[in-house]
């Protein structure tokens, strides 16, 4: 089963990481998923694939009544990221997906009604949450052509979605960076295959290097914190992506 | 219990059904262009055989009315291929919650369980419901079928015995009738074929 693992705590303002299955098939990618609570109101960041939503939900109701999660944010279309729809429809039917407007005809192959989508434009909007104002920014061709990222200026926490995501060997997969220069070379290789525009890239960088981000939180590996944010950000900004490479 | 597997099996049998129902409608288009063949050719042999013009009519009607049985039957087997594709949807749906009630504690594990015994295995036991009734259709579908061609079996054996009578087009007339049988042979083997893979479907 993965854990619940609570980053941030405020009050009543939370973000709580779900992370690591011992128990995940192996052809299945881990995934990270983020809860942001604010009092009795939550939104749930990527809630991942149909396959692993025992493991989600098992974790997540340890921390927090999952019938008051309102909201699902799916920064992209992927089968990892919002395949479970169905699941989290058959809780709460008024739940809430926010999502690119380019995939509301897509991700509705996996669940929901009409009602479900609530489609955020290319520039991005915010998202509130029991109060808290998200922004949801866009990360548009990073990778997904309709891709965003969720932004909590409170907390100073980006979700991140596939940006500064890893696949961890086993052994290395703790819940932070602690080593930048070894984490890295853990991301390169999915960095360059899987972010398919320079020019998008550097744009993302530029935006989210003047945004206040004391934790940067990628749907797949460990946690940028502190310092590492911005290591992270001019690592991307000078990595060369887009490109096959053998 | 019905496994995804036995639904999965059902949906490849009911596939192999509606292959089998092409290739009917496929020969009953072939025995009404062969009995309107017959028709012209009894006409041709003028009074000696009158019984197999008669005949011919009826194989003819026969051929049109085994047609619209089978569309029918491939209505019923699109309808058969909804229930079971919705009854695996809610299996696969009820399954996930029911590995998520083993593995989960504290709140969720109570909401899980009210939502399975509340609603959900309430729709999986309507949605198996619903794809045991359109079974049942189908059954007592086939089962009219092979009787309709079993008729038109008598009707192809009646004319070979009438086309003996044609006079001077007698050749001609019991190769036309040794086709109608040919084809209504070739109806009952895919009939079998269709029952066999639909008796699988059932049973899966």
């Amino acid at each position: 089963m993965k854990t619940a693992e609570t980053i941030f705590e405020d009050g009543g303002h939370k973000w709580i990481a779900i992370v690591r299955d011992p128990k995940r098939p192996p052809y299945i990618i881990d995934t990270n998923e983020y809860l942001i609570v604010q009092d009795d109101d939550a939104i749930l960041c990527d809630p991942g694939g149909s396959e692993i939503f025992p493991a989600v939900f098992s974790a997540l109701s340890a921390e927090f009544d999952p019938s008051r999660i309102r909201a699902l944010f799916s920064s992209h279309q992927d089968p990892d990221i919002i395949s479970s729809l169905s699941m989290w429809v058959e809780f709460n039917p008024d739940i809430k997906c926010y999502l690119s407007w380019l995939w509301a005809g897509f991700v509705s192959h996996f669940g929901g009604t009409e009602q479900t989508f609530v489609v955020i434009p290319d520039a991005g909007m915010d998202i509130f949450v029991g109060g808290l104002r998200l922004q949801a920014i866009p990360a548009h061709y990073l990778h997904s052509s309709g891709n965003l990222h969720l932004y909590d200026p409170k907390a100073r926490i980006l979700f991140s979605g596939d940006v500064g995501a890893a696949l961890l060997p086993p052994g290395e997969e703790g819940l932070f960076v602690e080593n930048f220069d070894h984490h890295i070379q853990h991301a390169e290789g999915f960095h360059r295959r899987w972010m398919g525009s320079e020019k998008a890239k550097r744009d993302w960088c530029e935006r989210v290097s003047r945004l206040e981000i004391d934790l940067l939180c990628p749907q797949h590996g460990a946690i940028y914190r502190g310092e590492d944010v911005g290591r992270f950000i001019d690592w991307f900004a000078n990595l060369e992506v887009g490109i096959l490479k053998s | 219990m019905t496994t995804t597997n036995q639904r999965g099996q059902q949906l490849r049998q009911i596939v192999r059904i509606n292959e089998e129902i092409k290739k009917v409608i496929a020969t009953a288009f072939t025995i009404n262009l062969m009995a309107m063949n017959a028709i012209f050719l009894a006409k041709r042999a003028g009074t000696a055989a009158l019984g197999f013009g008669v005949l011919s009519n009826e194989l003819r009607r026969f051929a049109i009315d085994l047609q619209k049985q089978m569309a029918n039957l491939s209505e019923m087997t699109y309808e058969s291929v909804s229930t079971v594709t919705a009854l695996l949807k809610q299996a696969r749906l009820n399954r996930t919650l029911e590995t998520t009630l083993d593995v989960c504690s504290g709140l969720g594990k109570g909401l899980v369980k009210h939502a399975l015994d509340s609603r959900l295995n309430g729709i999986l036991a309507d949605r198996q419901e619903q794809s045991d009734a359109v079974n049942r259709r189908l059954s007592q579908m086939i089962a009219d079928t092979v009787q309709l061609v079993e008729l038109g079996s008598v009707l192809a054996r009646s004319a070979k015995i009438e086309a003996a009578y044609g006079g001077n087009l007698s050749v001609s007339l019991t190769q036309v009738s040794s086709d109608f049988e040919q084809s209504i042979s070739e109806i009952q083997g895919s009939l079998e074929k269709l029952t066999k893979h639909h008796f699988e479907e059932s049973a899966a």
